[in-house]
């Protein structure tokens, strides 16, 4: 391919390719981090020096820090995915699955599944379990996308401005049959709701990562299909399907992607801001927007981020620990911020 | 060979374009113009298969509205009047879009040739959004050539290609079109400069309320009372003494 | 039928002494607290603050959202916990640990209370304690005076927020304590906590309006609340807000008794 020639001026690709490297290098730092470090102090030391494990100790890493290692890779490298990928479709830097309202209808299904999860049949219970919840904020993000898809969809041509607007209201709108549902809420309903909105990964079983896994996973993989779709969208709609582009089902692709992937990390793991955001903006500053390289390179940083993240969440308060949500926040808008001040004026957005 | 048959444009039940009839011959430079609000920018998007058009419509035989995207991209490239980019990609990855249409694909030096013939050797790693409107206008220039680099039997479909260059620019973008054309290929160029039309166009149409007064030769449709009628203004078309060449509008007396 | 089952799987965690508990919860802390074994205690959750001895502990955070290892990481033989503890993939995690974890049914009557302890005595294999216990509280309880003549009708107020107040409605922790120290809820109609409309509160006519203390940072003073417009014109104006430590009110624990027996007082002038 073109990149083992020397690089050509004003050809990025080379140095996306490196900074993959690097960053898979990170993630795999961050993960022996992870795996090494928790509250209980245990670590793979045991099996080196011939003690073993104790039975507890492998509870520990291969029951509780293992799958939350994964799910926190795999829904790190969901958000900052579905995050380019939306931005991509949209061509705007500041989209996100919050914004055009896949976000607000995972809370709602949320919201549902806690305050009137009660009122379902028991059998339903029964089957849903402690997943009702993870459940209705798919169901919820899911019916959001279609409903989009609905209103902005004119025989077979998706208008993003309608698109946008329509992502608006519906937010609107979900958000305030949520706070109808919180107001019904009591106390300690109102409490988890707190709880989920802040986002958690304390919850990750191998069983909840086997009910994510086909959610997530595929549209991961099938991201990079589009990306030279995504390149050429950022040329507008109609100068992209000029250069030979099948933009509807770009189109159709990204919305499918960023459904799924969104509203399966919003589901097990509640909100978390700011990686859908800043991961593939920070890409874009240092190799350029070519999607070929943001969407890998987004998964492997996001995944890494979100881990870091999710250490710091074990560990800063331990044997208690924060919600992931603030820790990304706090992490997220800084940076983000700092970044705005030293770039301005240098890229637009 | 494009061509248009009856061709009728509505926007929300008013007609833009009323029964056209307009074809375009590879070989040649063909020139749409025309004032303001005549129509020109819709017919090159229903030629283009942007907008839904009654009649016919055949762009080598193909059917703009129906044919796949890449079918399209690889017998003709577009060039709308502006193109504002999302991202802050460099020059070199704009022009680079221009070989998504996969035949080109694996020559990237395509773009860098591209990017000589528009005069923007040295801007590779320039960011787009930085240059001006008009280095702008270039760099998607090459992006076209780039996507139909071998001209014969392809097409350029430009809206406005000089309209914000300077008139040196303005001379060597014209030649790269009627070098293409020269080479086999077909141009069609949405044009508002009257004197670089008659200067480089085999053909022109003439365009006025969505209605199209004339298609031929420059000196057969470019005349004083066609070109007075289309922009409500008294024009005098003079000849060149040096050359036969016309220049125009030598403007008289307005109204 | 729930409360049995956890009762039976109360009983089925005896034997082996078990010398590192965890409590989650303020009550349940109380219970093994008031039991003596609050020196087997190893770690609490943030919603324990009673005995003051039982803060020095390991917090390992809010009973809902526990971090598994968080937990695991402090050793325990035993968890104990209120109804609620979660998320329910932790308690899994836990329980796929080999850690006993107890949930300690919920009910703000008297009856909840002596459960709750005679539960937590049986995770303890403390059973003869637990009855002690169990007797000395129902003798608290029983201590409690009646009101003479019409019960007066008390308000709690959870909080205020933007001019409307968060009050305590049925089947809360609240609305059982008043009922307790003889009083009866002014908010009706309605569960939970909820914010309470002005005429509501006019109609609801409180007699005395209860809160409870916010460590030195009264956000609230008297004169503050008693303005607000709906309150100012009920008898609850007339005498001072009843204040009282949020975790003896409405805990639920083997301090109820007292705490029934001071509200009945500041309620009855007694």
């Amino acid at each position: 391919m073109v990149a083992l020639n020397p690089p050509m001026p004003g050809d990025r690709s080379h140095r996306a390719r490196r900074l993959f490297l690097w960053l898979s290098a990170l993630l795999a730092l961050v993960a022996v981090v992870s795996i090494q470090t928790g509250a209980s102090g245990v670590s793979l030391a045991g099996l080196w020096d011939g003690q073993g494990l104790s039975p507890r100790d492998k509870v520990i890493l291969w029951g509780i820090r293992l799958p939350r290692l994964v799910m926190s890779m795999l829904v790190g490298a969901a958000l900052a995915v579905s995050g380019a990928v939306m931005q991509g479709l949209f061509r705007n830097p500041l989209a996100d699955p919050g914004i055009v309202g896949v976000g607000a209808g995972a809370s709602l299904g949320a919201v549902v599944g806690i305050v009137l999860g009660g009122l379902l049949p028991v059998w339903v219970l029964q089957q849903a379990g402690g997943q009702l919840i993870g459940l209705m904020a798919f169901a919820g993000s899911t019916g959001v996308t279609l409903l989009l898809y609905r209103v902005a969809t004119r025989g077979g041509r998706t208008s993003v401005a309608t698109m946008l607007l329509a992502g608006i209201a519906i937010a609107a709108l979900t958000g305030a049959v949520t706070g109808v549902l919180v107001y019904l809420a009591d106390d300690q309903q109102l409490r988890t709701l707190t709880f989920w909105g802040l986002g958690s990964l304390a919850g990750a079983t191998w069983g909840k990562l086997g009910a994510v896994l086909p959610l997530i996973l595929p549209p991961l993989l099938a991201a990079p299909l589009l990306a030279r779709g995504l390149n050429g969208l950022a040329l507008g709609e109609a100068v992209a399907a000029h250069t030979g582009l099948p933009v509807q089902r770009i189109k159709a692709g990204a919305i499918l992607i960023v459904a799924a992937a969104t509203g399966a990390s919003v589901a097990v793991a509640g909100g978390i801001g700011f990686i859908g955001i800043v991961v593939p903006h920070l890409l874009r500053l240092s190799v350029g927007p070519d999607h070929r390289w943001l969407l890998p390179n987004a998964a492997v940083l996001g995944a890494a981020l979100l881990t870091l993240a999710d250490i710091a969440a074990r560990m800063v308060v331990a044997p208690a620990e924060l919600p992931i949500g603030i820790v990304t926040a706090l992490i997220g808008a800084p940076v983000f911020l700092w970044i705005l001040l030293q770039r301005r004026g240098v890229v637009d957005l | 060979m494009i061509r248009a048959s009856n061709l009728t444009v509505r926007l929300r039940d008013r007609a833009i374009l009323h029964g056209i009839d307009f074809f375009a011959r590879l070989g040649e430079v063909t020139a749409i113009v025309g004032p303001n609000g005549s129509g020109k920018t819709t017919l090159m998007r229903a030629l283009t298969g942007d907008l839904p058009a009654e009649g016919q419509i055949e762009v080598a035989g193909l059917n703009p509205r129906t044919a796949k995207p890449w079918q399209m991209a690889a017998i003709r490239a577009v060039l709308p009047q502006a193109t504002p980019m999302a991202f802050p990609f460099t020059v070199l990855e704009v022009v680079r879009l221009g070989l998504q249409a996969g035949l080109d694909a694996r020559q990237p030096h395509l773009a860098l040739a591209a990017l000589a013939r528009v005069g923007l050797q040295g801007y590779e790693a320039r960011f787009y959004q930085e240059l001006s409107g008009g280095e702008q206008q270039r760099v998607q220039i090459a992006r076209v050539l780039a996507q139909v680099s071998r001209p014969g039997g392809r097409w350029l479909m430009l809206d406005e290609p000089v309209s914000s260059l300077d008139i040196g620019h303005q001379l060597q973008i014209m030649e790269l079109a009627a070098d293409f054309a020269a080479q086999g290929g077909g141009v069609i160029a949405v044009m508002h400069d009257l004197n670089l039309t008659a200067m480089f166009a085999q053909s022109v149409a003439l365009l006025a309320d969505g209605r199209l007064l004339g298609q031929g030769a420059p000196r057969h449709v470019l005349t004083d009372r066609a070109l007075s009628a289309a922009y409500r203004c008294r024009i005098r078309v003079n000849k060149t003494p040096e050359s036969g060449t016309w220049l125009l509008p030598h403007l008289a007396e307005s109204n | 039928m729930i409360r049995l089952a956890f009762l039976l799987a109360c009983l089925a965690f005896p034997a082996a002494a078990q010398d590192r508990i965890v409590s989650l919860g303020g009550s349940v802390s109380e219970i093994v607290a008031a039991l003596g074994a609050a020196d087997r205690l190893v770690a609490r959750d943030s919603t324990t603050l009673y005995p003051p001895e039982l803060i020095d502990l390991p917090d390992v955070g809010y009973i809902r959202s526990l971090s598994p290892e968080g937990v695991l990481s402090v050793g325990p033989d035993i968890i104990l916990a209120e109804d609620g503890a979660g998320p329910v993939e932790v308690v899994e995690a836990l329980q796929q640990a080999g850690v006993p974890f107890v949930s300690i049914p919920e009910d703000p009557s008297p009856e909840g209370v002596l459960a709750k302890i005679r539960a937590v005595a049986a995770a303890l294999d403390m059973p003869a304690q637990g009855e002690a216990l169990a007797a000395d509280v129902a003798e608290a309880f029983a201590a409690v005076p009646e009101p003479e003549g019409q019960p007066l009708r008390v308000l709690f107020v959870l909080a205020q927020q933007g001019g409307r107040l968060m009050v305590g409605g049925q089947g809360t922790a609240a609305d059982g304590i008043i009922r307790l120290a003889g009083g009866m809820n002014a908010a009706t109609g309605f569960s939970g906590y909820k914010p309470m409309t002005d005429e509501a509160i006019i109609t609801a006519q409180p007699d005395a309006i209860l809160m409870m203390t916010r460590g030195e940072s009264h956000a609230l003073s008297d004169a503050d609340l008693l303005a607000h417009p709906a309150l100012a014109v009920t008898p609850a104006a007339q005498i001072p807000v009843i204040r009282m430590d949020g975790l003896l009110l409405l805990g639920f624990g083997p301090r109820t008794p007292q705490a029934a027996r001071d509200l009945h007082a500041a309620i009855y002038g007694g």
